[in-house]
């Protein structure tokens, strides 16, 4: 097991009392039921966080390109917040962090810097059998508890919590194309094309850190597309699921009773 | 010609103190009158199926006073506003029990946790509903919990008990950046570590403070933690983490599974026509 490298002092000293049987959740008392229900027990709430300043790149006005400096910025921050997530889980021997949340916050106090945070809950495998990824580290994942259960029940495990990302700028029409539209039903190439290739690069990078786990597939992936701080030309994309892996053959998700409420 | 309207008479502020005082003294008679709760028809339903009643709509409030200028400068913790916040809650938890003692309840579900930090003074106010088992006598300590009534019932088949409302606060000065390192830091890619370093210290003894908390009340864990966290509207270079969750104990011999059974609704989603969703 590897030790924890840059964990903060007073993480270690918190994390340690989590020792003593306490646990500690963000989960709501059904997560908590759900996850008991698959013979998992919630080891404690575990988080991590990284203020990055996310500076600046030259961007051409006319020209649509990805800005490979801030895509770079903002994988690695992200990174950061998720691995200390991740030594979090390792001291309390977790098997996996259910619930992530991966969460940008911009403060007033610092511009362009963003605070990138995740936090979840660390869940331990009660019958003592590793659930650990193929990289023999924690899972991730940012399934609720009720996702997690029924995931569980089809013989899938889930593995990590994939992402890719791309900063993307725009370029702006010249005059002549956005006079030459007025008045048009037409559609406009070139931004059609940007928001493609921007989106398709983000989706790739993700698939490529499932690939590397050796996963079967990415469940629940969200795809968002914000522009931060940058102005409306520069807009980043962010793809995000939880990589599964088949673990045993046996489904054991009954066929589900279908009902039709009669409240509302 | 009209006069103008006789100004309102300014309420007697310290009769209304002594009225309250002496009303909230007075033994309460739950005879006199019917169960106010704020559940909802379900719950009630499904607490009584589980074998408690509501009893009455319960109340704790706690305001304390932060010393003038300790959110200005410094460093590392603001010391006086995080036990501010913690007396605060303190009293209002205290308060809230007190109160659902007083009705005969034996604990209070639901509670609806209100905490505003404000430059001079904290103020937290808790509302609930205190609960009994069903013609129950009274119980020699109550408990409190965030979780509503669904949420409690649950809890209980699975054999845990909720034993109360913990909580945890603490406020740190961000540090400044010297000029050099604004100015330096301003066009790269880079982890402001200090700045870093001051969210998780801010964030790691609130959490302790949470779980010291949970393990004085005897919890075996914490469910359902609310945590928020941000600057002071008042004070940009002080960031502030609360948390507060319902400590949980394991009353049965082992974990009692639920089984949930798998549904399917067949309701169609409810599309709402929204006239403004027209514009632009």
């Amino acid at each position: 097991m590897t030790q924890p490298q840059d964990l903060p002092a007073d993480a270690e000293r918190r994390l340690s009392q989590l020792e003593h049987g306490l646990f500690t959740s963000d989960l709501s008392v059904n997560e908590f039921l759900l996850i008991k229900e698959v013979g998992f027990h919630p080891l404690g709430f575990v988080m991590g966080s990284s203020i990055y300043h996310t500076g600046i790149q030259t961007r051409s006005w006319g020209k649509s390109q990805e800005l490979s400096k801030l895509t770079g910025a903002m994988y690695n921050a992200r990174e950061l917040a998720m691995n200390r997530m991740e030594e979090e889980a390792e001291e309390l021997g977790a098997d996996g962090v259910v619930g992530v949340r991966l969460d940008v916050n911009y403060y007033e106090w610092g511009n362009d810097a963003a605070e990138f945070i995740a936090m979840g809950t660390a869940v331990k495998a009660e019958d003592g059998s590793s659930y650990r990824n193929s990289k023999g580290k924690p899972f991730t994942s940012d399934l609720s508890g009720q996702d997690f259960w029924t995931l569980m029940q089809t013989g899938y495990v889930p593995q990590a919590l994939v992402m890719g990302t791309c900063v993307y700028h725009i370029a702006h029409r010249g005059l002549l194309q956005a006079l030459g539209s007025v008045g048009q039903n037409v559609e406009l190439p070139n931004f059609t094309q940007a928001l493609y290739e921007a989106r398709e690069l983000a989706m790739t990078r993700m698939q490529d850190e499932a690939n590397e786990l050796g996963s079967t597939g990415i469940v629940g992936v969200r795809l968002e597309e914000k522009s931060h701080q940058w102005g409306s030309h520069t807009i980043e994309f962010l793809s995000i699921g939880t990589a599964v892996a088949k673990r045993s053959g046996d489904v054991r998700l009954p066929t589900p009773t279908t009902i039709i409420s009669l409240d509302n | 010609m009209t006069h103008p309207a006789p100004a309102p008479k300014r309420p007697d502020v310290r009769q209304e103190v002594r009225k309250a005082a002496e009303l909230l003294s007075r033994p309460h008679n739950p005879g006199g009158r019917g169960v106010t709760s704020d559940l909802s028809v379900d719950e009630v339903l499904l607490l009584h199926s589980v074998e408690w009643e509501p009893v009455d709509l319960v109340f704790g409030s706690g305001l304390a006073s932060v010393p003038a200028g300790v959110w200005t400068w410094g460093q590392g913790e603001i010391g006086p506003a995080s036990e501010s916040h913690a007396m605060a809650f303190r009293a209002a938890a205290n308060r809230l029990a007190s109160e659902c003692t007083r009705v005969g309840g034996h604990g209070v579900v639901g509670v609806h946790v209100e905490a505003e930090v404000h430059r001079l003074h904290i103020d937290v106010e808790l509302v609930g509903t205190a609960v009994r088992p069903v013609r129950a006598g009274n119980a020699p300590q109550v408990f409190s919990s965030d979780l509503s009534a669904r949420d409690f019932v649950l809890l209980v088949q699975a054999g845990w008990m909720p034993l109360g409302l913990a909580f945890g606060a603490s406020f740190t000065y961000v540090p400044r950046r010297g000029v050099g390192t604004t100015i330096r830091q301003k066009a790269q890619n880079v982890e402001l570590t200090n700045f870093t370093e001051a969210m998780y210290s801010a964030r790691e003894a609130a959490m302790a403070r949470l779980q010291d908390f949970g393990l004085s009340l005897g919890a075996h864990g914490l469910v359902d933690a609310t945590v928020s966290e941000g600057p002071m509207a008042f004070a940009r270079h002080a960031i502030g983490f609360t948390a507060w969750a319902t400590a949980v104990k394991m009353v049965a011999d082992e974990h009692r599974r639920l089984a949930p059974q798998v549904v399917l609704p067949l309701d169609d989603a409810v599309v709402q026509f929204e006239a403004t969703s027209l514009r632009d």
